[in-house]
């Protein structure tokens, strides 16, 4: 019952954070619905009884690798190419969402943390081959999609990255005072 | 030993009315030269690159407003003197060149080419007297702002805020004040947005407020990433006309104010300036005089290199060694109160000797000081000097070869820490110092670590100045006897002396009656060659007081020593090359 | 104190309370330990300042209360009554929110710290305890950059970008530190790597790591020779240089914080937790974390400051080859000799 209790918040919060990742206009704030993101995935390895799993998503992904995007992010500025009044204040109503979900994070971690008894019940330790077979056999189509994804990804980003050198964005910087 | 530093010289033997008539020429300078303005570059390079005597430093530039003087020593029809003080340091020769100016905005051609510093000199030249020099780089103001109307110096500008209208801010100018961040100039290269590479560059303002730029400095830097690209000081932040003041005060009250122009080093600013208008009155001083100037300019010395010491490391981030030299400090500044009665301030020479003399029971404490200060110079050797951090913090930072500290007019430990020995005390004696026994420490690196080993061992040695002056403490008087210039004179003799009675009426009644003449006198200052510039026209304040200082030498070369460097280094130079902002801006 | 911990350890451990019970109790300790935590953090402060003026022939704070005790209370009040100054030109929410980040990243940890063999002396025994601090650590690094950028100030950005960098740098040696101990103690649970330290220390076994730790530890806490994002000559305070008032006082307050909290994980992992003769366990084990803290306190008042390239440096160049080699050669032990190295933990 429990980690259903956790499990079902921490999906949605996932879910709703990587639809946010998407939808947002401001790519700081991109970057950390994407941190919220990961952190509700841990949760959901957490409480499917992979806690090894639930720590390296954060302290792999969440701790070094999307902070090394909010680095990138930070240093191209591209936020400040945006309308001002949009990214610099946004209203309390736009922090409401963000700031329920990070709430149902927190108290979530805090429930798996309080619960004397760790979560975990720890199904069943999987084996390696278990894991290979379970990805290529059962869960191929998924593999080639998350695949497809990445390439995706990839190409975009490339683009991206030639079509940057635009000058209009470039001389806006976040460092020069207003 | 018998200490005698100098004889005692009655001014009637030399001449007064000569000396009256202000015809002695320029006294403390080893020649002068009439320049015509035309021909200041030429005249410049050749003295430069004159083979047989060659004056490789510019010492100092600076100009004198001529139109109220009353005995002018030249032709009677220029507004001003342009002057420029070369100096060859091997020789110890100084070379004065005088090129008159006429009419009320005159152009002359620039220095800059023949002499590097001559940059920010021409520019302090030009924000006070509005002299513009053809060809600078970037003729902009030094001291004053931007905004600011007439040139301070000049003698139709107001002396004091009292005699100019109040400082009315209207609303059409707020927006001016609101926007005086930076005007770039296109002259200007700090302006650069992209790096040579092409990445963006950071501009970034320290300062001045800013509490790593020991007080009011402003630097502009430019940094790709954190390396800095380019670096411009902003100075002025910190200037109260010293200068411009001296020309209300009587020469006696001046007095004080030369203890705020290097307000660490004491009495070693008063030192030069009496000694200028010493000489300019053509008065000695009693041996014992002479030597508790000395004890006083090299406690003074310690003082100076103890804060400098402690804020070196705290700006390297140690945030303990500026405790344990302000204590030293503290024990310090104890006995100068003792001697003295004031303590950054001490306002204790005077023309002709030492305002009193020294208070019985002042040998105990200096010899308590003297005898535990060695120990503490190795505590802060072990805490900072040897510390493999700091080291690597300042090792190879901010280097400076020989050359260009001459270049640059960089004088004092600084130019000490490049690879040569050259100190006045030893070169060009004053003050009885060649009777002294001292080393002068040097090193050949030229970079920060290199400048704090020459200071930490110069303190070992002003200690053994002290030392000897304790033990060779001369017996006398203080004080010159003659009555005209020392002030105030002695009431045995006020009481007995009509002559005495009459010169100590118009010394406080009016002011001492300084002989007409111009006078100069160099120092080795805590921070480096000092020199003022006295001008008598025969009234009671001076005519033009020209303060050249070794901060304002040094400043100038924080671009070149930073260029290329982190932003952390920028602190380490800054600690390292030992300013004080009230000697930068006077 | 010492009839509860009799209690505690003499309870059967394996007593499942029912639901609410349990929550309950994990809320009284979570309490209890935040009173706890959050006192000994102003205290810390104190002691701090008390200690860096004795090195520094001063006094100190002795006015408030006798010999300043109550010091901690009146730097809590003077800033909880400053005015707060918050900067237009700021990202506000994100400006407000870094400082909370780093003050719960570094509060959850304590979670899972064991302060005591019994089950009442540690929150939750987390199977993997050590990944738990190492994930939190790393996300407390945002707080520090987005405290950084959303400031909206040059040297807040400087600052910014120099925690970051620092922080990712040094939490790799500190990682691949800990993987030594892991090794050797078979378990990533904080309190089992304590348990297994019952007869011989992993600083023993484990010197090289636990010198790697030490140096990784001043660094992630941001501390003097490492305190480059808030070198105040430099960069006037770094990324919290747009902060005033509380929202200081918890940057403030997260830098101590951390401080004890990498001073618990330095006792646990490597001095034996609470471990040691004679005293009460948690005894030991505050007086361990006291050390380490005062270890803190007195490097800040020896050394100056490294300078960014050096800091690097010293990470990537040696602190990380180091820390492999340790990891390396404490397998290649441990496959070679699997008792010895068994035998000394167990």
């Amino acid at each position: 019952m429990n980690n259903l209790l956790i499990f079902y918040p921490a999906a949605v919060v996932a879910v709703i954070t990587t639809l946010m990742v998407i939808l947002t206009r401001n790519p700081v704030y991109a970057v950390i619905y994407l941190i919220l993101s990961l952190c509700g995935v841990a949760l959901v390895f957490f409480s499917l009884g992979a806690p090894f799993l639930a720590a390296l998503e954060v302290i792999v992904y969440a701790g070094a690798i999307i902070v090394l995007f909010l680095f990138v992010v930070m240093m191209l500025n591209i936020g400040r190419v945006m309308n001002e009044q949009d990214c610099l204040r946004p209203s309390r109503k736009q922090m409401i969402l963000p700031g329920f979900l990070v709430i149902v994070l927190l108290v979530e971690t805090l429930m798996c943390l309080f619960a004397a008894a760790p979560v975990n019940p720890a199904a069943s330790s999987i084996s390696t081959k278990a894991l290979g077979q379970a990805l290529y056999g059962k869960h191929y189509l998924g593999v080639l999609l998350s695949a497809l994804v990445l390439l995706i990804g990839a190409i975009g980003g490339i683009h991206l990255g030639r079509a940057s050198s635009c000058p209009d964005t470039k001389e806006r910087s976040i460092h020069a005072p207003r | 030993m018998k200490f005698s530093p100098t004889v005692e010289c009655p001014i009637w033997e030399s001449g007064a009315d000569d000396l009256l008539k202000g015809a002695r020429g320029v006294l403390g300078v080893s020649g002068m030269q009439h320049v015509e303005p035309a021909n200041i570059a030429k005249v410049l390079r050749e003295h430069r690159t004159n083979p047989a005597r060659p004056f490789p430093v510019l010492y100092d530039l600076t100009a004198v407003d001529e139109s109220q003087r009353r005995k002018r020593p030249d032709s009677d029809d220029h507004r001003f003197t342009l002057q420029y003080l070369l100096w060859a340091p091997e020789r110890s020769e100084t070379l004065l060149l005088k090129v008159p100016l006429k009419g009320d905005a005159p152009h002359v051609a620039t220095a800059t080419a023949v002499y590097m510093n001559a940059n920010w000199y021409e520019r302090e030249v030009f924000d006070m007297f509005g002299i513009r020099f053809d060809g600078h780089p970037n003729l902009r103001r030094i001291l004053m702002p931007d905004w600011w109307k007439g040139h301070a110096l000049r003698k139709d500008h107001p002396n004091r805020a009292t005699e100019m209208p109040p400082l009315v801010i209207t609303e059409s100018d707020l927006g001016e004040y609101d926007n005086y961040d930076y005007v770039p100039t296109p002259g200007d290269s700090y302006m650069r947005t992209r790096g040579k590479n092409g990445g963006e560059l950071l501009i970034l303002n320290l300062g001045p407020n800013h509490p790593g730029t020991h007080g009011v400095l402003r630097v502009i830097l430019t940094l790709n990433g954190e390396y800095m690209e380019d670096v411009c000081p902003d100075i002025g932040y910190h200037h109260r006309g010293a200068e411009k003041m001296a020309e209300r005060q009587t020469f006696h009250t001046y007095i004080p104010y030369t203890d705020r122009v290097d307000y660490l080093a004491g009495t070693y600013n008063e030192l030069p300036y009496v000694m200028a208008c010493e000489q300019l009155a053509g008065i000695g001083v009693p041996p014992r005089a002479v030597m508790i100037r000395v004890m006083l300019g090299e406690i003074y010395r310690i003082c100076n290199h103890l804060v400098w010491f402690g804020t070196l490391g705290h700006d390297v981030g140690a945030m303990t060694p500026v405790f344990y030299t302000f204590r030293e400090r503290e024990s310090l500044f104890k006995i100068v109160e003792m001697i003295t009665g004031g303590r950054m301030h001490p306002n204790y020479l005077r023309i002709g000797g030492c305002s009193m003399d020294l208070p019985p029971g002042w040998q105990e404490p200096l010899k308590v000081f003297l005898k535990h200060f060695d120990k503490h110079l190795l505590e802060y050797k072990n805490l900072l000097l040897d510390n493999p951090i700091f080291k690597s913090r300042t090792k190879g930072v901010g280097k400076m070869p020989l050359s260009e500290c001459w270049e640059w007019g960089v004088t004092g430990p600084n130019l000490r820490a490049s690879g040569t020995d050259f100190d006045l005390r030893k070169r060009a004696p004053y003050c009885g110092y060649e009777q002294f026994d001292f080393e002068i420490p040097m090193a050949s690196e030229g970079d920060c670590y290199a400048r704090a080993v020459v200071r930490h061992a110069e303190m070992h040695e002003s200690a053994k100045i002290i030392e000897q002056c304790l033990r060779l403490m001369p017996d006398g008087e203080v004080m010159s006897r003659d009555n005209r210039f020392a002030f105030p004179p002695r009431k045995s003799e006020t009481m007995m002396d009509i002559e005495a009675l009459i010169n100590h009426f118009l010394a406080v009644g009016w002011g001492l009656n300084m002989p007409a003449g111009e006078s100069f006198v160099m120092t080795e200052q805590p921070k480096g060659n000092s020199g003022y510039y006295v001008i008598s026209d025969g009234r009671t304040s001076p005519y033009r007081l020209r303060i050249r200082t070794p901060s304002f030498a040094v400043m100038q070369t924080l671009p070149e020593l930073c260029r290329g460097h982190l932003l952390s280094d920028l602190l380490a130079v800054i600690g390292a090359m030992d300013f004080v902002l009230a000697d930068i801006d006077r | 104190m010492s009839e509860m911990i009799a209690l505690a350890a003499s309870a059967p451990p394996a007593v499942v309370y029912p639901l609410y019970l349990q929550a309950i109790i994990a809320i009284v300790k979570g309490a209890v330990l935040l009173f706890v935590l959050l006192t000994l953090a102003a205290y810390a402060v104190f002691a701090e300042r008390r200690i860096l003026a004795f090195m520094q022939g001063r006094v100190g704070p002795n006015r408030a209360g006798p010999f300043g005790f109550l010091q901690p209370l009146a730097d809590v009040f003077k800033l909880l009554t400053k005015e707060e100054a918050n900067p237009p030109f700021a990202d506000k929410w994100l400006y407000y929110a870094a400082p909370a980040i780093i003050t719960i990243t570094s509060m959850l940890t304590f979670a899972v710290i064991p302060f005591g063999p019994s089950d009442w002396f540690i929150i939750t025994d987390l199977n993997v305890g050590l990944l738990f601090f190492l994930a939190l650590s790393s996300l407390g690094v945002y707080s520090i950059v987005l405290a950084g950028w959303s400031s909206n100030s040059k040297y807040a950005a400087l600052g910014g970008l120099r925690a970051t960098a620092q922080m990712i740098s040094y939490e790799l040696p500190m990682s691949l530190a800990l993987v030594g101990v892991v090794l050797a103690a078979g378990t990533f649970s904080l309190r089992e790597i304590v348990c297994a330290q019952s007869g011989l220390w992993f600083i023993v076994i484990q010197p090289v790591g636990f010198a790697v730790f030490l140096i990784a530890a001043v660094a992630e806490s941001r501390r003097t020779p490492f305190d480059l994002p808030e070198a105040e000559n430099e960069i006037v305070a770094g990324f919290h240089t747009e902060y005033s008032s509380m929202k200081f006082a918890l940057f403030f307050l997260g830098e101590y914080v951390s401080i004890m909290l990498l001073s618990c994980i330095i006792a646990v992992v490597y001095l034996g937790g609470w471990h040691g003769p004679w005293l009460p366990p948690p005894l030991w084990m505050l007086i361990k974390v006291g050390a380490l803290v005062f270890f803190f306190i007195w490097i800040r008042a020896t050394f100056p400051r490294l300078r960014y390239d050096h800091l690097m440096e010293l990470g990537w160049k040696w602190l990380l080859p180091l820390a492999i080699a340790n990891v390396v050669i404490t397998a290649a032990l441990l496959l070679a000799f699997p008792k010895l190295v068994q035998g000394a933990g167990k």
